[in-house]
């Protein structure tokens, strides 16, 4: 076990240094600076503001002086932020939009494991196709079509929560709801498929025949094979919880990670750009050893594999 | 699936198999209502510009903001464009990125996974481990970027989304080659003395054409899905083209005032996903029976 995860984390580093070394070469040969006006600045100011974040060095200097920062922790100045570096912004915005991926996550486990275990025990029936369709509903209206319509009913026609912020706990129900129903759909239809195979097996037929109550035989017999396709989802599903998050912060006005990145992208705020995407990368490959690991703790079965 | 060699039953068999699925296909209520409305609004898209009672970027400023009345089916836009002709226009974008993307997708797909499958061995392995490796990477924030720094052309967008979509299909593929080449009827097409290309491309490939098809008609959906949240970022297609996600921004902008403008679009994007979805899940049952069954 020690060894996987030691391979893997080995494994990640030349992926992490080819992210950081294509991202910065590919908006650095992109069209277009961090200080392009329209209008057109002085070419003096516009030089001593180039010299002083160090954009007039040749490429590679740029490239081993950015590395050099990286080693040592620091992601440098932001380009359009003047008086933060790239670090304090991470830092002040990376909990929000933790928290909120945090909500979104216990919303879609709580709905979708719930949807698709009621769903598997009686197959094809209405307590099979109700939760079904919805699951189905909620795969085909995406984030951003759900958060404007809930945004539009439950904070504006009917008044029951906050427009936008992120404050109360009145702030944090409609975003994290938001973000979380493409996930909750999806569990409820991955569990439904794993629980119907794990019933099929005849442990379940023996435990039953063993007289063990209905409860007992779904939670501790059946459950932890039938979750096994849902936590294989969940490490890639992190991957798009974030990309969810760049709307549902928009959307809401969260001062989150996501929003921020999405504005440094417009404003070349290279950077800052730069930051994001390393923290992303990171967060996502621990996130998929994670649920890689748990799969093996679930299933001895493929440890061997 | 099985083939054999014998090319008259080949022929036979083949006929038979995709009989058998477009029968229960049809017993698929749901599956027929998205295939009807998917070859409807594929109808509609192709002549749009003749049936669109108006201009997509004519403005009225005179009448601005209007609800749904008898001269604008869906209202106009805050400056007085007709909404429903800039939904018409929009559902061209999105099928056509649908459309395209997916086909890139589909052919670095079906080519990867097939190499990767019937190589084998430690080439196989390398593959399939780029593959893995490129399934962690943020790529939602590459095509963001890409989208920001080389300008906001469309065949960037095709390019780019194509190129996210193509790892799922290269391992479905795979897998199912990995299965098949060990099969008879490889067997015997290596013994008549086909070439390695010759049987990947004339036997293996024909034969995992089922996933293929069932994995490419839950692609589209995703791939439009991505344009329209492109699109809604202000980084997809560029006004005054419409798109649906574009419409959606711009409806959720004036939502207060102006529901109407929010509404159908959204309407448009949720039905047409829902149409791909439901067909692809009928597809799925009808080509692979003994998952319907459970």
């Amino acid at each position: 076990m020690k060894k996987i995860v030691l391979k893997r984390l080995l494994e990640s580093i030349p992926v992490l240094w080819a992210i950081v070394t294509i991202t910065f070469f590919l908006i650095r040969l992109a069209p277009g600076g961090p200080f392009d006006r329209e209008k057109e600045l002085d070419p003096q100011i516009q030089e001593r503001i180039e010299a002083h974040y160090n954009l007039n060095a040749p490429l590679m200097e740029q490239y081993t002086d950015y590395m050099g920062g990286l080693l040592s922790g620091d992601f440098g100045p932001s380009f359009k932020n003047a008086s933060s570096s790239v670090n304090e912004l991470i830092a002040q915005s990376f909990p929000v939009s933790l928290e909120l991926g945090f909500y979104a996550l216990c919303v879609a486990l709580l709905i979708g494991l719930t949807a698709g275990i009621i769903a598997a025990l009686k197959p094809n029936s209405w307590q099979d196709y109700t939760p079904m369709t919805l699951a189905m509903i909620g795969i085909c209206v995406p984030n951003f079509v759900l958060g404007p319509i809930l945004l539009l009913i439950f904070g504006i026609n009917l008044g029951w929560f906050p427009v936008s912020g992120w404050e109360e706990a009145a702030d944090k129900v409609l975003p994290s709801i938001t973000l979380g129903a493409m996930y909750a759909a999806y569990i409820a239809r991955l569990s439904r498929g794993g629980m119907l195979e794990v019933l099929s097996n005849d442990f379940i037929r023996t435990a039953r025949a063993k007289g063990l109550s209905e409860t007992r035989v779904i939670l501790k017999h059946a459950l932890r094979g039938g979750v096994t396709p849902v936590i294989a989802f969940l490490g890639p599903a992190t991957a798009g919880l974030l990309s969810g998050s760049f709307v549902v912060e928009t959307v809401f006005q969260i001062p989150g990670l996501g929003k921020l990145f999405v504005e440094s992208a417009f404003n070349r705020d290279y950077t800052m750009i730069l930051g994001t995407v390393i923290l992303y990368a990171t967060l996502i490959l621990i996130l998929n050893l994670i649920s890689d690991l748990l799969l093996t703790w679930i299933d001895p079965r493929l440890r061997n594999a | 699936m099985p083939n054999t060699s014998q090319s008259t039953y080949e022929v036979e068999q083949g006929q038979s198999l995709w009989k058998d699925a477009f029968r229960r296909l049809k017993k698929n209520k749901l599956a027929l209502f998205g295939a009807c409305f998917l070859i409807f609004l594929t109808g509609i898209s192709l002549i749009t510009p003749l049936i669109a009672p108006y201009e997509y970027d004519a403005p009225d400023y005179a009448l601005g903001a209007a609800g749904p009345s008898a001269e604008h089916w869906f209202g106009t836009d805050l400056i007085g464009r007709d909404l429903f002709t800039r939904i018409l226009y929009g559902g061209r974008i999105s099928l056509m990125v649908g459309f395209v993307a997916t086909a890139v997708s589909l052919l670095v797909g079906v080519l990867y996974g097939a190499t990767a499958g019937f190589l084998g061995g430690r080439i196989d392995s390398v593959m399939m481990r780029i593959v893995d490796i490129m399934y962690a990477l943020p790529f939602t924030i590459f095509v963001i970027i890409l989208m920001v720094f080389f300008g906001r052309n469309i065949i960037l967008l095709f390019l780019a989304i194509g190129a996210v979509e193509w790892l799922t299909m290269a391992r479905i593929v795979r897998s199912q080659i990995l299965s098949l080449k060990e099969k008879e009827f490889v067997e015997a097409a290596i013994s008549m003395g086909l070439s390695r290309f010759q049987i990947l491309t004339r036997h293996l490939i024909p034969n995992t054409l089922g996933p293929i098809i069932v994995y490419t008609t839950l692609t589209i959906p995703n791939v439009m899905l991505l344009e329209a949240f492109l699109s809604f970022l202000g980084l997809g297609v560029q006004p005054p083209m419409s798109s649906w996600g574009l419409l959606i921004h711009d409806g959720a902008d004036s939502m207060l005032e102006s529901p109407w403008l929010l509404i159908y679009p959204s309407i448009a994007l949720s039905l047409t996903l829902f149409s791909l979805n439901f067909l692809g899940d009928g597809l799925r049952d009808a080509l692979d029976p003994r998952v319907a069954k459970d």
